[in-house]
């Protein structure tokens, strides 16, 4: 055994010694379960391998993508700003800063102007 | 047919080309296990995890690029993975393993007492020199392959395979000896 400290090639006889030492027991039996263990297991195809890879993402992708509807719902529904809803009657000026009420034949009269 | 080749199969949905990979390196995937873990049973089931991991991404193996270090990197570090979460059941003394290959009751006994003797000195490295050492005299890994599976220096692994085989010839030295 030469086995120096110094030797920056494996020693044959120490490497000997310890595929001994660490081999196991009944090794065919070992290997017959590593094979029927792969044989059972579906391997991943690349689809399974970018799923995995990709879940993390798919569920970012996801969320944003619901804000995203929310928020195009939102401005759907939300009134818009250009649009007062209550058209205001275009009383003449001086009906509105007058400290008198205004005759009711200008309010008719600019009822009836309304679209 | 060589490894790469096999790999090549087993990628295309071969599974005999993946079992004959297993019976050339599953030996060799145990004994790096053993050496991490020190427990039969632990390091069966880092190994069949780190097996099932390779077969799973095979398609990720790189044909240009030599087939076994890919595996026992896989493999050792399904062993980590154990040894870090904790999932060591314990650690027992390793199984007999060296076979009596026909030897008289004299060889025998020496052979024990070296097995012995192995397995105390191994028991006895710090993790990490143990792995080292393991890896590079009994499977051949290059220093580089061993510092990237336990992501330290390759000046770190040269210094445990040094204190490793020292701790390991005074243990073993005469004895060794013996056995020739």
């Amino acid at each position: 055994m030469t086995m120096s400290p110094f030797d920056h090639e494996p020693d044959p006889e120490l490497g000997r010694m310890l595929r001994e030492a660490l081999t196991g027991p009944e090794p065919e039996a070992f290997l017959r379960r590593l094979r029927t263990a792969a044989a059972a297991a579906e391997r991943g195809d690349q689809w399974d391998v970018l799923a995995g890879w990709a879940r993390p993402r798919a569920m970012a992708v996801a969320v944003a993508a619901g804000f995203l509807l929310w928020l195009g719902t939102w401005f759907a529904n939300a009134p818009a700003q250009s649009d007062p809803g209550v058209t205001m009657a275009s009383l003449p000026a001086h009906t509105v800063v007058s400290s008198q009420p205004p005759p009711v034949d200008e309010i008719m009269a600019a009822l009836r102007e309304r679209p | 047919m060589e490894d790469a080749e096999l790999a090549r199969a087993a990628s295309g949905g071969d599974p005999d080309a993946f079992g004959t990979l297993i019976d050339r390196h599953g030996l060799a995937a145990r004994r790096a296990a053993r050496a991490i873990l020190r427990d039969d049973d632990d390091a069966d089931d880092a190994v069949q995890e780190g097996m099932l991991a390779a077969w799973r991404a095979i398609d990720r193996y790189d044909p240009a690029r030599p087939f076994r270090p890919w595996l026992m990197r896989i493999v050792v570090n399904a062993a980590l993975d154990s040894r870090r979460r904790g999932r060591v059941r314990h650690a027992e003394p390793i199984a007999e393993t060296l076979e009596s290959g026909g030897l008289g009751p004299d060889r025998m006994a020496e052979a024990a007492l070296l097995r012995e003797k192995i397995e105390g000195g191994l028991a006895q490295l710090p993790e990490r020199q143990r792995i080292a050492l393991v890896l590079f005299d009994s499977e051949g890994w290059g220093h580089a392959d061993i510092a990237a599976a336990l992501n330290v220096p390759e000046g770190t692994v040269r210094s445990y395979v040094f204190h490793a085989r020292r701790a390991m010839r005074k243990t073993l030295g005469t004895l060794a000896e013996g056995m020739k």
